[in-house]
């Protein structure tokens, strides 16, 4: 996807990026830090004492990285992985067998020196349509992807 | 035997916002990567740092507290991490705020690699009475 010629403009949509929440993935994701002991994460008892919920939850830090792919995806990484923002309030927990969609519109295209920043509204929902997280993304895209007349 | 938790209690009103942390190192190693791209269930993620909560991995190791809550996070890219390389951290207390009675610990964190490369930079606001997750979402 980096590296195309192609214009952004306002109210473009982003394909959306759907997740399939397990605790698998929940685990994988604390594991993959080394953070092996019982969590809110990954051990419903401490869920319970730390929360008060009935169960884990996923770390915001997953949304965050699902908001992050959703980005990625559509500026490229070439671009992303070097200019990219993203900004995200959890609004709601999110849980293991949970269905999360992440959408985005572009809500802003501006001139920089080395190119357009494209600012994108992030909104991910879970399967019931309850809003878990809101936020902005956004991305420079260099001179040289855009087209000459921008 | 289980060790002395030596930390020190927060004293939310007694923290300062300014406060820098001991540089945190860790070796990020390609199984890290490997393991958060199957988390995240994308082979192409490029930033397995943010798995590692590095802007409140000093916090944690210096206070203790009744846990906390990420209620907010901003992550800027600059360069992918490379597996293999250390990576050092700086950290510190960006703000705090009072919201609803709830108290807010803003934290943020530069990551660097060994060659000098700045990898990324985050921002969390955490929230530190945990059990209000329980009392507004219950079960």
């Amino acid at each position: 996807m980096g590296g195309l010629v192609r214009s952004y403009e306002v109210g473009d949509e982003l394909p959306p990026l759907v997740k399939e929440m397990a605790q698998e993935a929940i685990n994988l994701f604390e594991g993959s830090a080394g953070q092996l002991g019982p969590s809110q994460f990954t051990d419903e008892e401490t869920a319970r004492e730390t929360l008060g919920t009935e169960g884990t939850v996923a770390s915001g830090r997953m949304s965050l990285s699902f908001a992050i792919e959703l980005l990625r995806r559509h500026f490229g990484s070439d671009v992303f992985n070097h200019t990219g923002t993203v900004d995200l309030r959890f609004l709601r927990p999110v849980r293991p067998g949970d269905t999360i969609t992440f959408t985005g519109t572009v809500t802003g295209v501006t001139r920089e020196v080395n190119g357009s920043r494209v600012s994108v509204e992030i909104k991910a929902e879970n399967q019931r349509g309850d809003t878990t997280g809101v936020g902005q993304g956004s991305a420079v895209v260099p001179n040289a992807y855009l087209p000459q007349n921008e | 035997m289980v060790e002395a938790d030596t930390r020190v209690l927060l004293d939310w009103d007694a923290l300062e916002v300014g406060e820098t942390f001991d540089t945190y190192q860790y070796l990020l190693t390609q199984e890290m990567i490997d393991t958060y791209r199957k988390g995240v269930m994308d082979p192409e993620a490029s930033f397995p740092t943010i798995s590692h909560k590095v802007d409140v991995k000093q916090y944690n190791a210096k206070y203790r507290d009744a846990g906390s809550v990420n209620a907010r996070c901003a992550f800027y890219c600059y360069n992918p991490p490379i597996g293999g390389k250390t990576i050092t951290v700086r950290a510190w207390v960006a703000d705090k705020y009072l919201r609803r009675g709830k108290n807010y610990i803003v934290t943020e964190a530069v990551s660097v690699d060994e060659d000098g490369r700045l990898i990324d930079r985050v921002i969390t606001h955490e929230l530190k009475q945990p059990t209000e997750v329980g009392k507004k979402w219950g079960g």
